[in-house]
């Protein structure tokens, strides 16, 4: 007989009870109170045998009452060995995921990570089907079922364990959303192949709350597969990590400083700690910043940015945190912005500085910033101009008329994949519409406009207006328009109207021709025309134009995380990794995928080297781990988290003695029996005590 | 002289039954009437105004009582006498210590005795006579001078329900102070267990008895305390002292009775000597059986009295 919760057999110890009340009984009921003692004599006490026989078997009575209510209680249950065995030899479908993210790198964890591995994989029968997986942002297959099936089954532990023990946690981020549901899916693809009803998923991960669960919220977690979560601490439950502020790519970095922060996790024991340059390993060189960060705070630290680095010189220093016990997020890679400059090539037959003309406004509203110098050629649509002026220009806006030369030359770099913008002043200057959009004649008429009219169905799907897309900034309304053009749109059937006048007459429209584009502006931004170039709307227009023209593609240095791909000047031809060695990239790569390190990240090839910073993920430093229900907020049904493989099959045994528990409901008959001692304890007693009370009372 | 138990007293009434009148004057009524009611025809009717003699007039005597008849027929003086019934000073010794409140079945002796005492004085009351109490235990717990007046039968009663208490029974200190106190000649009840030893108790009733006072002894007893009907080995404990005793009854009973056989015979041995007559009540006999008695003994004992002393009273 087996018991399902036989703690309360210690509930048995009530046993000492009766035993006492029995003797405090005996004590209080000898006293009888008698007139005089005159002629009594004493005699030696001595229990005679009859009293003793009756009151132990009341007492044995009571002491049953009670060891059976125990017994009961402790819920007994036969073990019936033929149901018991083969679930506990049941076969699982167990996928192993094993966390190699950065964060792993933390003392002690990838260590017991691993001795969890292979204790799981120790603890399977030879009718299991295992794989492991290692995962970070992406997931490796190390084992599938495949090889495990494939393998004879005393090498099978061994393969897997060989293959996780040339792992080594690797720098990149945490996508456990993501695995998770890649391991589900793995594990019950192949469900119809075999019925195996226990289906589990190991998760060997430090659960770190920087782990993006989020995706999980969006899937439906099969049922009857669960999730094992042994846990995993790290030798110190502190850690601070040091990332570059990103919060806007313009504001990120000026000229002279770089924002960091610090971070602490909730659990951590320091506060104190250092920022600055270092070198090589944490020895700063020049000044460094003392921070005090307390406990699951953060805090963000302008460093003065390191004069820079002569052009071609490799950058070397990097933002190094000091007083942190766990090294892998204490290193931030940043290059400086060198400032890009950016063409625009404007045609029209405007005169110097005169205040009423588009070119006026044009200068003022292409101001430089920290990271790019706008450049604005302005010529006349009559002077001669060669391919490579127009190359060079990010941009092209017509205002005037065009030679027949020039207008032949935009064609060929709209069809190139240039874009341009062509607003003309008056109808006359419309003439070259018709070459830039290679129709027989477009011409172009002055509207009639009854006092003013107003942009209306502006189209803020449209990249151009999409900055605008926000209601705060969506109304247009306080343009006047006083004069545009019409032209006849039903000539160029291929023409996307992006603004339309109150009237219904385009404003703005976008035209493909080849790979490039001619945006139609039928009205000007001087003011004898309309008050754009007056509102508010006309310089983030002019900048989204520029970023949809593709001008600014490319120039700002992106800050690029760990798994990140690298976007690459055409012409690269090898990539040199931070820690030195070199990959050769294939002809036309416009990106490279491999950024498996922080660090940076020379790309030679196509000119002058190209310098890229790429980071650990800021999530990474979140390594305080998410309580263990966090599972189940996204309904997971997790195991007992304490222990894997002998927890689960000491789990299936509790199942299985609760199942045939309730199947036999011993306990019944147990509370039966005790109500039946019971009642034969209150007859005893009661025949007892009546018994008693006649012989006194005819004493 | 004890009413046997197994009198088929099917008219008198119960004790236990009598026990439920809470008031003990309507108790002592109950018991009194239940008893005139039972004796119809009473010998003893009107023996209170009984002539006994004439005797020739001495100078000193109370003209009241001269028989001016005779006077006026011989021309002599002479004074007509009466027996003094009527003027019986009659006092109640009650043990009221803390071994009267034993009870087996309900009635306790100190409860018994109280129903007695008070059933005496009410009867004695009826009849004129003057009724004293003196109630002890180790010491005199109260003293109620005889006296026959309205509402002294009323103290009595209150005297009489007072619970027992005390750690001793002590009979010579209150038959000593009943000497001293007492010194016209009257009849004194003394209702006790006699559950004490009794050293001194002769000489202090051959006092009494030499002051001419008329003794009767009530001993009050509890049916447990004279079969000693207990099996179970107890711890016996005394009510007054609280001394405890290790007891097996079956091996001690016959020893227990011997012993308490022959206090009783000691008491009653006592009582014959001095001329005291000597009842052994237990509490689950009717009390009117005892006023019966009580009433026989005094009929015999005026007869015995009177042969004695040749009428010359």
């Amino acid at each position: 007989m087996n018991f399902l919760t036989p703690a309360f057999l210690f509930g048995a110890l009530a046993l000492a009870l009766p035993v006492v009340l029995h003797l405090i009984r005996r004590r209080t009921r000898e006293r009888l109170p008698f007139s005089s003692l005159l002629f009594l004599s004493p005699t030696p006490p001595r229990l005679t045998k009859r009293s003793r026989l009756e009151d132990l078997l009341l007492l044995l009575l009571r002491c049953l009452a009670l060891a059976l209510l125990t017994f009961g209680f402790a819920r007994p249950f036969l073990k019936n060995p033929s149901v018991a065995e083969p679930v506990s030899g049941q076969p699982r479908r167990l996928v192993v995921l094993v966390d190699r993210s950065a964060s792993m790198q933390r003392a002690g964890l990838w260590s017991a990570a691993l001795a969890q591995a292979a204790d799981i994989l120790g603890h399977t029968t030879p009718g299991d089907q295992v794989a492991v997986l290692a995962f970070d942002h992406e997931v490796n297959r190390l084992v599938s079922f495949e090889d495990w099936q494939a393998a004879p089954p005393g090498d099978r532990a061994a393969l897997a364990r060989g293959k996780l023990e040339a792992l080594k946690p690797g720098w990149g981020a945490t996508q456990l959303g993501t695995t998770l549901i890649a391991a589900a899916e793995m594990v019950t693809e192949a469900e119809v192949q075999q019925a195996t009803p226990l289906r589990q998923i190991v998760l060997l991960s430090d659960v770190q709350e920087g782990g993006r669960l989020e995706k999980l919220q969006a899937y439906d977690w099969p049922k009857n597969l669960q999730l094992l979560v042994p846990p995993l601490k790290a030798k110190s439950p502190g850690n601070a990590g040091v990332q570059i502020v990103a919060e806007a790519a313009d504001t990120s970095l000026t000229n002279s400083a770089v924002r960091v922060r610090v971070s602490n996790a909730p659990e951590a024991t320091q506060e104190q700690f250092q920022v600055g340059w270092a070198e090589a390993g944490d020895t700063f060189v020049g000044p460094a910043s003392d921070v005090y960060v307390p406990p699951g705070q953060s805090r963000v630290v302008a460093l003065p940015l390191p004069p820079p680095a002569a052009p071609g010189v490799p950058p070397t220093r990097r933002v190094q945190l000091r007083g942190d016990d766990e090294p892998f997020d204490n290193v931030a890679y940043v290059i400086p912005p060198e400032p890009t400059t950016l063409r625009v090539l404007y045609l029209g037959a405007d005169a110097a500085g005169d205040a009423r003309q588009p070119l006026f406004f044009l200068r003022r509203a292409l101001p430089d910033s920290p990271r790019q110098r706008v450049t604005l050629d302005a010529r006349t649509g009559q002077a001669a101009l060669s391919a490579g002026d127009v190359a060079a220009a990010g941009l092209v806006l017509v205002t005037g008329a065009l030679s027949a030369p020039t207008a032949g030359l935009l064609r060929e770099a709209a069809l190139a994949g240039k874009t341009i913008l062509f607003a003309p002043v008056n109808a006359a200057a419309g003439a070259p519409l018709a070459t830039l959009l290679g129709v027989a004649a477009l011409p172009l008429r002055e509207a009639t406009v009854k006092n003013y009219a107003m942009l209306a169905e502006l189209d803020f799907e449209h990249p151009l207006f999409a900055p605008f897309a926000d209601p705060r900034f969506s109304d247009f309304t306080k343009i006047h328009v006083w004069k545009h053009r019409v032209l006849d749109w039903a000539s160029v059937p291929s023409a996307r109207v992006l603004a339309r006048f109150d009237s219904g007459s385009p404003a703005l429209a976008e035209v493909p021709v080849g790979r490039g584009r001619v945006i139609i502006l039928t009205t000007g931004w001087q003011p004898e025309d309309s008050q754009l170039a007056l509102s508010t709307k006309f310089v983030p227009l002019l900048l989204s134009l520029l970023d949809y023209a593709g001008a600014t593609a490319g120039l700002a240095p992106a800050q690029p995380l760990v798994g990140e791909p690298l976007a690459l000047r055409a012409g690269g031809q090898q990539v040199m990794l931070p820690d030195g060695t070199s990959v050769a990239l294939a002809a036309g790569a416009t990106n490279f995928t491999g950024t498996t390190q922080p660090g940076f990240y020379r790309v030679e090839g196509g000119g002058a080297p190209q310098w890229f910073a790429v980071n650990l993920d800021p999530n990474e430093s979140r390594t305080a781990p998410w309580s263990a229900d966090v599972f189940e907020t996204y309904g997971i049904g997790t195991a007992n988290p304490l222990a894997a493989a002998p927890a689960s099959a000491l789990r299936k045994t509790q199942l299985q003695a609760a199942e045939s528990e309730s199947r036999q409901k011993l306990w019944r008959w147990f509370l039966l029996a005790t109500l039946l001692v019971l009642l034969i304890e209150t007859a005893l007693a009661g025949w007892t005590a009546r018994r008693a009370l006649p012989t006194e009372a005819t004493a | 002289m004890t009413a046997s138990t197994t009198n088929p007293a099917t008219k008198f009434i119960d004790p236990k039954a009598l026990m439920n009148i809470r008031n003990l004057e309507l108790r002592a009524r109950a018991v009194v009437e239940g008893f005139w009611s039972g004796i119809h025809r009473s010998p003893y009717h009107g023996f209170s105004v009984e002539f006994t003699e004439y005797r020739q007039y001495t100078p000193g005597d109370d003209p009241r009582y001269v028989d001016w008849r005779v006077f006026g027929r011989s021309d002599r003086f002479y004074i007509k006498k009466f027996e003094d019934e009527t003027n019986l000073r009659c006092h109640l010794i009650v043990d009221q210590s803390r071994s009267m409140d034993f009870a087996s079945a309900g009635v306790t002796k100190a409860q018994y005795a109280a129903t007695l005492s008070a059933t005496l004085a009410w009867f004695l009351h009826q009849q004129g006579d003057a009724i004293g109490l003196l109630s002890f235990d180790a010491g005199v717990r109260e003293y109620l001078p005889a006296r026959h007046r309205p509402g002294h039968l009323r103290h009595l009663m209150l005297a009489l329900e007072q619970p027992a208490g005390g750690t001793a029974t002590d009979l010579v200190t209150p038959l000593r102070r009943v000497a001293e106190i007492v010194r016209k000649r009257g009849l004194l009840v003394l209702v006790s267990d006699f559950l004490t030893p009794l050293e001194n108790l002769d000489r202090c009733l051959t006092t009494l008895a030499a002051a001419g006072h008329e003794l009767t002894v009530f001993q009050v007893l509890d049916p447990a305390e004279l079969n000693f009907g207990f099996d179970q080995p107890t711890l016996f404990e005394d009510l007054e002292s609280g001394r405890t005793l290790f007891v097996d009854p079956q091996a001690v009973r016959t020893s227990y009775i011997q012993k308490l056989e022959a206090h009783c015979q000691a008491v009653r041995d006592l009582c014959q000597k001095l001329g005291a007559h000597c009842h052994r009540l237990t509490t689950d006999q009717p009390l009117e059986l005892a006023l019966f008695d009580f009433l026989r003994e005094r009929t015999q004992r005026r007869h015995v009295a009177r042969a004695r002393n040749g009428g010359s009273r």
